[in-house]
């Protein structure tokens, strides 16, 4: 490949027939994928950038949060429904299960994955009911979106939470999919490693969330 | 046809941005015509607004209506998506040495996104009351408080939050994409800092939206809770309005100007910065040489973003800042001043040391003229960011002046100068170079005689906003300056019917550019 000189920067390097994608290719093929030529290193790096948007959209409301806290005396702790706890273990068990899962296929104990990623997903999917009916029961308790502000926040945070769940939960039943047909190719790897980052994320934000409504709210 | 080509999606992103240009400009002359002539009857406005300009005269809720559908077109649909979306898309692959963005379906799904966002705002003026009176930045507590506010604030104004939290949704899609793609898909044998300048200020632009569209998103969704299921995070207690006693409590409506500008002043950079990289690409072409101190210029874009997004306060300084606060804000402010000195002066010393090989083509003199204009522009920051003298100007035209200046004229010669240069890699035709050169000299001159003189408005206390302020004593010397400004404004947008005519007409007859249409050195550092 012609190397790339002081004397061409600016303009069009060359492009390397070797990786017909012009990318650093697939971490498992060493090829880019001819649909659509995303590369596992990009989607890890996408799973990065879009948990640093995350970040900064909790980080927007966690701070509107503390000023809007700070500026008036109408705040009133949130009783919390107990079933958060059993919500906060059931995240934290399927975290553990879908990484055990990622594992296992790493160390190409296939015939493992599948139970494992099922356990995960069912546990996943069992967090969120749950949060509907810490929900209900709240609203049931007289504690609404549009009464205290404490709640007015946990409802946004819970709820912003859910919808990030929501769109992991997706990504995670799209691999139970792929798992069960035994179509879990080189695509459907990499949706393993990302789903399962963004679910540790998840289980970051939520205890974060848990501690700010417990500790401090 | 492949629609999610990156130079698809670029040319997609183009069309919507012109299209945006063009509507922004006709608000922009439906508005000056109505600050100078307040009170005359225009056929047309009655044609166009039966209830809202009765007799041919339009209201001030229509002319906010208005100025708001302005600025939110101008700032989101054509300097956020023109500058990264289209020529980003363009060029980025190109210039890493790649021959697709990281997530090409992804890319054609954002465009859709901020294509729907477009179709919410219109929808926003459209609605039975007319659209948002709030402005661009949609200052609560009357932007979240519904139709008591006035005609336009209800249904109007909540479709323009949502078209607003679509766009942040668009904007951050697009910015996974260009990251993943400057990470991830750059050429093997390409280090960072030996990438393009172009490519360096579509990562960090990209990187500033990251960070910054996400804020906006959640005071988004925050406003549209207060509007729509009746929480008060940004309406204070007990706020009168007419009649009407706000049942919302304790909310600040400081907290949503504080969430508003972290996204607000780093906007700013997302128009300003690929423009920046446009110009470095275009002079170092049509100077023959490197830009001077191309290592210096990397350090000062990291620099310039690092600092925007610290400096929100100093849109603030008149809303009731903590002093202490305000210094702060103001010496990050200033700092600025000093990585925008940087590529101004190695701008200027790229041209200097390449004199005698200058080759003033279109792009070349839109690049020079986005050098002025940013100058210019930057100039009158720095009175701005002082807060005793913010506390002055802040309501005038001077800060009109500023940001048009700063924002959206040296953002359009980016754009300009990326048109012209890349025009044959878009539509594989060249525009001409005759009509491209009067079409320069015109907008250059008749920019500044639109822009400029509103600094003298501004020391004359004229403020900003009103829909009319030709009843005021104290301001009866500044009117015949600001006739001149909208007779200026109406030539320069007459002269843009030029570039329009020179694109349709090499669109529809032009013939295939070269393989090297500027017959630039490709083994020089300047290949195109």
């Amino acid at each position: 490949m012609p190397s790339l000189t002081q004397s061409n920067i600016g303009g069009t390097p060359p492009i390397d027939p070797e990786l017909p994608f012009g990318g650093r290719g697939d971490g498992d093929s060493g090829r880019g994928s001819p649909n659509d030529g995303s590369t596992r290193a990009a989607s890890m790096t996408a799973m990065v950038v879009v948990m640093c948007a995350s970040v900064m959209t909790f980080g927007a409301l966690l701070s509107a949060m503390v000023i809007r806290r700070g500026l008036s005396h109408d705040w009133h702790k949130l009783p919390l429904p107990k079933i958060l706890w059993y919500n906060t273990v059931a995240l934290i068990l399927s975290s553990i299960l879908l990484d055990l899962a990622r594992r296992m296929l790493r160390k190409n104990k296939r015939r493992y994955f599948n139970p494992l990623w099922t356990a995960g997903t069912v546990f996943g999917t069992l967090f969120l009911v749950g949060q509907f009916v810490a929900w209900e029961q709240l609203a049931v308790g007289g504690f609404y979106l549009a009464g205290n502000p404490s709640s007015a926040f946990f409802y946004v945070m819970t709820w912003a939470h859910a919808a990030h769940v929501v769109g992991a939960l997706l990504a995670v039943y799209y691999v139970e999919f792929l798992a069960l047909k035994y179509e879990l190719g080189t695509r459907g790897r990499t949706w393993v490693s990302a789903s399962t980052l963004f679910w540790h994320f998840l289980d970051l934000m939520w205890l974060g969330i848990l501690a700010l409504f417990v500790f401090w709210a | 046809m492949n629609l999610s080509h990156h130079r698809t999606v670029a040319r997609l992103y183009f069309w919507l941005s012109l299209g945006s240009v063009l509507l922004g400009v006709l608000l922009s002359l439906v508005m000056r015509f109505h600050l100078v002539y307040p009170s005359t009857s225009v056929k047309l406005f009655q044609f166009l607004w039966p209830t809202r300009a009765q007799g041919g005269v339009m209201t001030p809720e229509l002319y906010l209506s208005l100025l708001t559908l302005h600025g939110t077109v101008m700032v989101f649909f054509v300097l956020t998506l023109a500058p990264v979306n289209a020529f980003g898309n363009l060029m980025l692959p190109r210039q890493l040495g790649a021959t697709h963005m990281a997530f090409p379906r992804l890319n054609l799904l954002s465009f859709w996104v901020s294509l729907a966002s477009f179709f919410l705002l219109v929808g926003s003026v459209l609605t039975e009351d007319g659209g948002p009176l709030s402005g661009w930045t949609a200052y609560p507590p009357l932007s979240a408080l519904g139709a008591i506010t006035g005609p336009g604030e209800g249904l109007g104004q909540t479709l323009w939050f949502f078209s607003i939290a679509v766009f942040c949704i668009g904007a951050l899609l697009s910015s996974i994409n260009v990251i993943a793609t400057v990470i991830d898909v750059r050429s093997p044998d390409m280090p960072l800092m030996q990438m393009p300048l172009a490519a360096w200020n579509w990562f960090i632009t990209a990187i500033l939206s990251l960070l910054s569209f996400p804020v906006l998103l959640a005071a988004g969704l925050l406003i549209l809770l207060d509007r729509l299921a009746g929480t008060s995070f940004f309406i204070p207690t007990g706020l009168l309005i007419a009649d009407y006693k706000s049942p919302h409590t304790g909310g600040s409506p400081l907290l949503w100007q504080h969430l508003f500008w972290f996204f607000g002043h780093p906007e700013v950079y997302i128009a300003i910065l690929p423009g920046m990289g446009i110009v470095s690409t275009v002079l170092s072409a049509f100077s023959g040489r490197r830009i001077f101190g191309r290592r210096a210029m990397i350090f000062a874009t990291m620099s310039i973003a690092l600092l925007g997004l610290l400096v929100w306060g100093h849109h603030m300084f008149t809303s009731g800042l903590n002093p202490w606060s305000a210094i702060a804000f103001s010496v990050l402010t200033m700092a600025i001043g000093v990585p925008s000195a940087v590529k101004t002066f190695n701008w200027l010393a790229t041209l200097w040391l390449a004199r005698g090989n200058l080759r003033l083509t279109t792009p070349m003199l839109f690049a020079l003229g986005f050098v002025s204009i940013f100058v210019t522009g930057g100039l009158s920051g720095l009175f701005l960011g002082q807060p005793n003298l913010d506390a002055y100007f802040h309501d005038t035209y001077f800060v009109v002046a500023h940001f048009h200046i700063i924002m959206g004229v040296a953002a359009l010669f980016g754009i300009f100068a990326g048109t012209f240069y890349w025009f044959p890699l878009l539509f594989g035709k060249m525009l001409n170079e005759t009509l491209g050169k009067v079409h320069f000299y015109l907008t250059f001159i008749l920019s500044y005689a639109t822009f400029l003189p509103m600094h003298f408005a501004g020391f004359a206390g004229n403020p900003r906003r009103y829909a009319d302020f030709t009843s005021f004593d104290f301001l009866a010397p500044i009117i015949p300056l600001q006739k001149g400004i909208t007779h200026a404004a109406f030539a320069l947008a007459a002269v843009q019917v030029i570039f329009l005519f020179n694109l349709v007409w090499t669109l529809w007859r032009g013939s295939a550019a070269p393989e090297n249409p500027w017959g630039t050195n490709p083994d020089n550092g300047e290949a195109y």
